[in-house]
């Protein structure tokens, strides 16, 4: 106890900075989780308040989790979910990584300081901005694209309706929005990287292709697997903009658009089951969780200083 | 080790005691009216929570309000306003949390009605209306009181309003009258034909048949769910629950829309476009879809800014849906809800205390002209209220531009109403929600684009009709059709 003690006031400026995030998680992640028992329960409104009402509410044990594998839907938007997060995962972590050494490797800070803040502004516009920017390309009488496409003599095209495009879309619109503010963690680390390495690398005659292969990219690894990581324990989360928004909820597209998050909200719009939502929101944090101490395993494995825990 | 449990103990106790403390802050409710209180000299406070962008002087007029409530009925008001985009969800928070209110707006849009009644946030209300509603029971038009009970009792109190829904055909007159179109022979969605194809012609550049994604062809059935395909005939003696994506009336409207939207009538974006208000802005636009209300033609050419009329595209229909458009509820843990139906009668019978919650203080936020006739003043501005969603409409004095025979006609028009023949029957979902969840989103991927006539019916319906089977609506509908039977023995219809 002593020794507690002792390490919190010899830390006390660091876990001062910590604090707000500290309290922050308590309220909004750990004080919730006793909430999750509701997942197993009818919910029904009781007059003394919230906890008297959970408390009060019928046991239904798995019932709620039902609707989530009850029709070939199930599979569909687990398919989908998963797919879309790898795509995001791999080609967010090589596009990022590229665009950080790219950014790095500029002669001309000024410029480069501007490329990264025009990449780094979608990350701050809604999904529904992106939805109607997304739809000023593709709109079928007045889109952009199907414009360009007259000229070279093309039909127009109902993007909206026609699905065996929106896996790329979907893709393309998501890396655009996050790739600007993920490369600016790879660009602080690479300006973090010990400069006499290059130097020294340079007086061996090392091409410039040469030291971002044995030097940079080695240097940010342990970056990208923690990066990895982290989005490895979400990736049972579809972001409910894109796919939502993006799409304009068209019903067409569904079997390429259709994930766990719109899903859920489809299904319970009308019904309004806390029980049932709180059931996919605990499924989806389970299957996070377990693939996040299964890939910090597998890690491990490999190297143990890059492991999460 | 040691370290590590102690903290974690230390954490569950500091979250047991939290929670004793929130639970307690709802607790201690239920105390009625007694000793004395609910006097005018020792008035309780009514908090009640209604819909609409928060006004900036609702608390002035609710002061006064609450001056004339005093002396009728011991009990003074405050009003909770909150914006119409965040009512359901704040509203499902704040009474899941037990937040003290004692009457709130309900309807079958804005925290809806049926749903939140059986999940226990209203107070059942048969005995009091009885005691302390007497009045309001006989000013209502007693189809309110009828086709709003949930399960056989009355959870809320019903505006008085139009009572049934008529869907008409709005036209852009000017352009009806520039390019002289008849419209006196339109009434079915075939008939709409000639002038689509008038217009197609000569003005390209204008919408001919102007609709959002929420567009359904009209046909004769009542919904059991909204938007959902169980739906029973307007006609029906047997009460049969039917997939009316598998009637003919319903594969002939979508054979048409679909002949509408190659013909190019419909935007080619319809099914995912979530208004049309840019083409009321700029008057591109020949026909739509609506459901009307008396003298309806002058309030939307008034707002439009240029003539709108219409016609009869069905008969006025009486619907659950219709009946349970604005209503107001009391709370399960309203401190005193005999003040609350007290107020409740109140409001719904006598005009001075409707007009003030309505038009704000005489004076200030309006002069009266006439005995049923007001003038709003430029303060209005800050007590602009939605009317619908206050009580009896049928009390409010009459603006400048309104005809004197208003209220008249709406009794006129409530009393052409043809009851549904399921007006009152509210299904449970509760034994096939799973089934439901994903039975809505079949909906949700077929609907828009079959009836906006996006995609074509002849492959598609079937398609649709063997998707929503896969996801349990038949078990949804064997499910509706025992309660359906259940209700109609009960009812001896």
């Amino acid at each position: 106890m002593r020794n507690f003690f002792k390490n919190i006031n010899r830390n006390k400026a660091l876990l001062f900075m910590v604090l707000p995030g500290t309290i922050w998680f308590f309220f909004f992640s750990y004080l919730p989780l006793a909430g999750t028992v509701v997942a197993f329960k009818e919910y029904r409104f009781s007059r003394d308040g919230f906890w008297a009402s959970i408390f009060r509410s019928e046991w239904v044990g798995w019932d709620n989790f039902k609707f989530l594998f009850s029709t070939d839907d199930a599979f569909t938007i687990t398919r989908n979910t998963l797919l879309y997060n790898l795509a995001f995962i791999i080609l967010g972590l090589v596009f990022s990584v590229l665009l950080a050494i790219i950014l790095s490797e500029l002669v001309n800070r000024r410029l480069s300081k501007l490329y990264q803040t025009g990449m780094f502004l979608p990350y701050f516009l809604s999904w529904v901005i992106v939805g109607y920017f997304v739809f000023s390309f593709l709109s079928m009488d007045r889109g952009l694209l199907n414009q360009i496409l007259g000229w070279f003599g093309v039909n127009p095209i109902q993007w909206y309706s026609e699905a065996q495009y929106w896996p790329y879309i979907l893709i393309i619109v998501n890396l655009w929005k996050t790739i600007g503010y993920s490369s600016v963690v790879y660009l602080a680390a690479i300006l973090g990287i010990d400069k006499s390495l290059y130097e020294a690398a340079m007086i061996d005659g090392a091409s410039k292709w040469q030291q971002i292969r044995r030097i940079t990219i080695p240097m940010l690894a342990p970056i990208m697997t923690i990066m990895t990581l982290l989005a490895v324990g979400k990736i049972f989360y579809a972001d409910f903009g894109l796919f939502y928004q993006v799409p304009r909820d068209s019903g067409t597209l569904y079997s390429v658009t259709n994930v766990i998050d719109t899903y859920v909200y489809r299904g319970l719009m009308t019904t309004g089951e806390i029980g049932m939502s709180a059931a996919a929101g605990l499924y989806q944090s389970i299957v996070g969780f377990v693939l996040v101490i299964i890939s910090n395993y597998v890690v491990r494995r490999v190297d143990k200083d890059s492991a999460l825990f | 080790m040691g370290k590590s449990k102690k903290r974690f103990s230390l954490a569950i106790t500091a979250l047991t005691a939290l929670s004793v403390v929130l639970s307690g802050c709802g607790g201690g409710g239920g105390n009625a009216a007694s000793g004395g209180e609910g006097t005018p000299e020792k008035p309780v406070e009514l908090i009640w929570y209604t819909i609409g962008t928060p006004q900036k002087d609702v608390n002035t007029v609710m002061s006064e309000v609450s001056k004339y409530t005093t002396e009728k009925i011991g009990a003074t008001v405050t009003m909770k306003m909150i914006d119409w985009g965040d009512y359901q969800q704040k509203m499902q928070v704040m009474v899941a949390s037990g937040e003290p209110m004692d009457i709130m707006f309900t309807s079958s849009g804005g925290f809806d009605y049926v749903q939140n009644a059986r999940k226990g946030a209203f107070l059942e209300l048969d005995s009091l209306i009885d005691e302390y509603g007497k009045d309001l029971k006989n000013t209502i038009d007693p189809a309110f009181l009828e086709g709003s009970k949930v399960d056989g009792h009355n959870y809320a109190i019903p505006a008085n309003k139009e009572l049934p829904q008529q869907e008409v055909w709005r036209f852009n007159q000017n352009l009806i009258d520039e390019y002289k179109m008849d419209t006196s022979d339109v009434r079915t969605l075939d008939s709409l034909e000639p002038l689509l194809k008038t217009i197609k012609e000569k003005a390209p550049d204008i919408t001919p048949f102007a609709m959002d994604k929420n567009y359904i062809p009209y046909v004769p059935y009542d919904y059991v769910i909204q938007n959902l395909p169980m739906a029973v005939k307007l006609d029906t003696t047997d009460y049969k629950i039917v997939n009316v994506l598998e009637t003919p009336e319903m594969k002939e409207a979508l054979t048409t829309m679909r002949k509408y939207y190659q013909a190019g009538y419909i935007a080619p974006e319809a099914a995912t476009t979530g208004s049309t208000s840019d083409l009321g802005t700029s008057g591109k636009w020949l026909l739509d879809r609506a459901q009307t209300q008396p003298f309806a033609d002058n309030v939307w050419s008034a707002s439009s800014g240029y003539p709108i009329t219409s016609t009869p595209a069905s008969d006025p229909i009486i619907t659950n849906n219709s009946v349970q458009g604005s209503m107001m509820a009391i709370s399960a843990n309203s401190e005193y809800p005999e003040k609350a139906m007290e107020f409740l009668n109140l409001l719904n019978t006598d005009p001075a205390l409707r007009n003030m919650v309505d038009s704000g203080i005489e004076g200030t936020h309006y002069n009266k002209t006439a005995d049923n006739r007001l003038e709003n003043l430029p303060e209005s501005k800050n007590y602009d209220m939605p009317s619908y969603s206050l009580g009896n409409n049928m009390l409010l004095y009459l603006n400048p531009n309104d005809p004197d025979n208003k209220w008249d006609e709406f009794k006129t028009f409530n009393e052409s109403g043809v009851n549904s023949p399921i007006l009152s029957f509210n299904f449970d979902p509760k034994s096939v929600s799973s089934e439901l969840a994903a039975v809505q989103n079949v909906k949700e991927q077929f609907w828009s684009s079959l009836m906006t006539g996006t995609v074509d019916p002849e492959t598609y319906l079937p398609q649709a009709i063997e998707k929503f089977n896969q996801a349990g609506l038949d078990k949804v509908m064997a499910e509706a059709q025992t309660q359906l039977d259940a209700w109609k023995a009960e009812n001896g219809k």
